[in-house]
């Protein structure tokens, strides 16, 4: 496993306002939903805003907000962006 | 109304971005248009005001395409049959990737575009930029920016579509898919060619895996469509990863180098108010006293106001005090036939229970319903309190999307099961649609119980809706446990809160009610009529005899409220308006049994269609099996209970 690879975490487990970017969607996901968070613009390398962790995960990705169900958000693998880390 | 068939331009985009507004505004058509997603779960078709010759489609969002949800399955369903003349794309103008990567689809399709980007005023206050000008040049069609809401850029859009283009492709794809593409399209400009969409477009389709595409290719081709499937399974076995994948990826990637292009961003400032205030209203910690405090904004506005103050101007000091005596001293003195004066001003006289019950009793109600429920959904909390509800959801095997058709049934349980379409998975909607026939009491069922109970005490109102969460949670939890299937985890956009706009929720209120009253007038007349008939014949007094049993005996009503029951076989309020009506010969203890028993009741005729369209005969019947002694063994059990505890 790289160095960068080790760096990615769950979105699930990012502190609220923290700034990531997004690494990959995980196998688990349901096929549909992958495409759905796909298509609400969560690709790879895409900036991400953690607003809140509970009772739901809710980030800013440009400007839409998602909610996202713990269950999916533990499957969507992020970084730490650099420039605000 | 007569439309030329060939003469449609149909609007498209991704839900929430205002397309039912926009339709509105070029029409003057009334949708059911929300600030929640998915709420145009089928196409409407109305006559442009600017010519009455071309007919406007407004199309449920999509999400993306290839279509994959209902949703987006009846746009491409749009798509393929209707003989479009242009597409309005309209598209969030703070969104611009995600409008862009749409675009990147419908442009293959060879269809004449306007793209309208909305909530122009949202991108700008939150320092994004678009250059306009420059995004037309590049795509080649015109675009516009708009204000659907304030009715900003309406007459641009108008004047534009004369000059709709079919854009320039923003891309081009990997070599090898384009080499398929190339395949797929020669096949079906041979075999398929399609009178209005390019073949190229149906083909980047078909091999992202649209089913509505491959249906009517098949539909087309006939017997050789098979070569076709072997072209298609030709090239997914041929690329590298899931080829619907790889073509999302390419046009995701082609719009994002676009967009980059022609957008400014101002340097980020603090959050705006509205962001600020939809995250309190997600909040861990204050989400949920808002939420009780925005249900008991509600109660006091549509049970307090609607249901005691409104009613009883209406009931009390119009109709009964006015009205009913002035004519009913007409109908005496100008009709001589005794059973013609009774059928209109009889104890079941049309006039004296149908229209004073439809306008009298439930008017205010829905009325006072659907305004709060309009300034709700436009100020974008529905959305939010799907997030707050989801965890109960998760109980009874859904999530909390399914909290909108449930909300919605608080207003119409018809509008409601028709909603259910929002919902992914056919196991959702079966055990939605069960759980708003079986416990969720529409504006005017739930206006009479809160009128009716909240005239006997705060704790018959408690009893009552305590018993409705029960048996919504206990009939959900079996409900997930019985029917086959898993629980799809909640993934949904959080559309920006806004003010409402007083006039837009007023348009929509006023387009609800329409619907609502020539359904319930015409059905209130006839139940009228039916009781006047049983009455008549001597049926009524032999069911109120037949129904002793039941309704004195295990549910310990008073005999006469079998005709309620009767009633309630037509509308589930004109059964609970009967139980009111006779409020003053009830118990408290008859009177939560009573409606605890009407609410848990057969669901209304209209609503029942709706479950036979949604659900087919079968399911529906089957549902409707289980609820009638269902409700009749709950209101037992209460009527029991209740009596062991205050004998």
């Amino acid at each position: 496993m790289s160095a960068k690879h080790e760096a990615r975490l769950p979105l699930a487990f990012i502190q609220p306002g923290s700034e990531v970017r997004l690494a990959a969607l995980g196998d688990e996901i349901d096929p549909l939903q992958r495409e759905q968070l796909t298509a609400y613009g969560l690709a790879e390398n895409r900036p991400l805003r953690v607003l809140q962790q509970r009772p739901m995960t809710v980030i800013l990705a440009d400007e839409v907000e998602l909610a996202l169900e713990h269950a999916v958000a533990r499957h969507i693998w992020v970084e730490k962006d650099v420039a605000n880390a | 109304m007569t439309l030329s068939a060939s003469n449609a331009i149909l609007l498209v985009g991704h839900p929430n971005v205002g397309k039912s507004v926009l339709f509105h505004r070029l029409t003057g058509a009334y949708v059911n248009v929300s600030n929640y997603p998915g709420t145009t779960v089928e196409v409407t078709r109305a006559s442009a005001r600017f010519d009455h010759q071309v007919a406007l489609l407004d199309t449920p969002g999509v999400l993306a395409l290839p279509s994959r949800s209902d949703d987006e399955r009846a746009t491409m369903r749009a798509l393929l049959k209707e003989s479009t003349r242009s597409l309005v794309q309209v598209g969030d103008a703070k969104n611009l990737r995600r409008t862009l990567t749409l675009t990147a689809l419908l442009a293959e399709l060879g269809v004449p575009m306007v793209l309208a980007l909305n909530m122009h005023d949202e991108a700008a206050a939150r320092g994004v930029t678009v250059d306009i000008a420059a995004l037309g040049e590049e795509l080649g069609m015109p675009v516009l920016a708009t204000v659907a809401t304030g009715g900003e850029g309406i007459g641009e859009l108008t004047a534009s579509l004369g000059q709709a283009r079919a854009p320039q492709a923003l891309l081009r794809y990997d070599a090898a898919i384009e080499d398929d593409i190339g395949q797929v399209s020669a096949w079906i400009s041979r075999h398929a060619a399609h009178p209005h969409l390019a073949a190229r477009g149906l083909a980047i389709l078909y091999l992202g895996g649209d089913s509505e595409v491959a249906d009517w290719l098949r539909e087309t081709a006939g017997e050789q469509f098979a070569e076709l499937a072997a072209l298609r399974q030709a090239a997914a076995s041929r690329a590298e990863g899931d080829l619907p994948t790889l073509l999302a990826r390419e046009r995701t990637e082609a719009a994002d180098a676009l967009a980059a292009s022609v957008i400014q961003r101002a340097v980020k400032s603090s959050p705006l108010l509205s962001q600020r205030i939809g995250q309190y209203v997600v909040h861990p910690l204050w989400g949920i006293p808002i939420l009780l405090g925005v249900l008991f904004a509600v109660y006091e506005f549509v049970g307090v106001f609607g249901a005691t103050t409104l009613v009883g101007l209406m009931e009390e000091d119009l109709f009964e005090g006015i009205l009913n005596p002035a004519f009913t001293h007409f109908v005496t003195a100008a009709v001589d036939l005794p059973w013609l004066q009774e059928l209109l001003v009889g104890q079941y006289g049309l006039w004296t229970m149908g229209m004073t019950y439809a306008l009298a009793l439930i008017l205010p109600i829905v009325t006072t319903f659907f305004f709060a429920f309009g300034v709700l959904e436009d100020s974008g909390y529905l959305p939010r309190l799907t997030v707050i509800a989801n965890r109960l959801f998760a109980m009874i095997g859904l999530n909390g999307r399914a909290v909108l058709p449930m909300v919605l049934g608080l207003g119409c349980v018809t509008m409601a099961t028709l909603t259910t379409r929002i919902l992914h998975s056919p196991r959702e909607r079966l055990i939605t649609i069960f759980l708003l026939a079986l416990a969720i009491p529409c504006s005017a069922q739930l206006g009479v119980v809160l009128g009716m109970l909240g005239g006997v005490s705060f704790t018959a109102v408690l009893i009552w809706a305590l018993a409705m969460v029960g048996v919504l949670l206990l009939a959900g939890f079996l409900a997930a446990r019985l029917i086959p299937g898993r629980r799809i985890p909640l993934v949904t956009e959080l559309p920006p809160m806004r003010l409402p706009i007083l006039g837009n929720v007023l348009k929509k209120t006023g387009g609800r009610l329409k619907w609502y009253l020539i359904e319930v007038i015409p059905l209130f007349l006839l139940g009228t009529f039916i009781m006047y008939a049983l009455d008549k014949t001597g049926a009524l007094p032999a069911i109120i005899e037949a129904g002793e049993p039941l309704v004195t005996g295990w549910l310990g009503l008073p005999k006469e409220a079998s005709a309620a029951f009767v009633m309630g076989f037509l509308r589930r309020d004109f059964g609970a308006t009967g139980l009111f009506a006779m409020a003053h010969s009830l118990s408290p203890i008859q009177a939560v049994v009573g409606m605890i028993t009407i609410t848990l009741f057969i669901p209304c005729f209209a609503s029942l269609m709706m479950m036979v369209k949604e659900q087919g005969a079968k399911t529906a019947l089957l549902m409707v099996g289980l609820i009638v002694p269902f409700a009749f063994f709950i209101g037992g059990l209460f009527n029991i209970a209740l009596r062991a505890l205050w004998s």
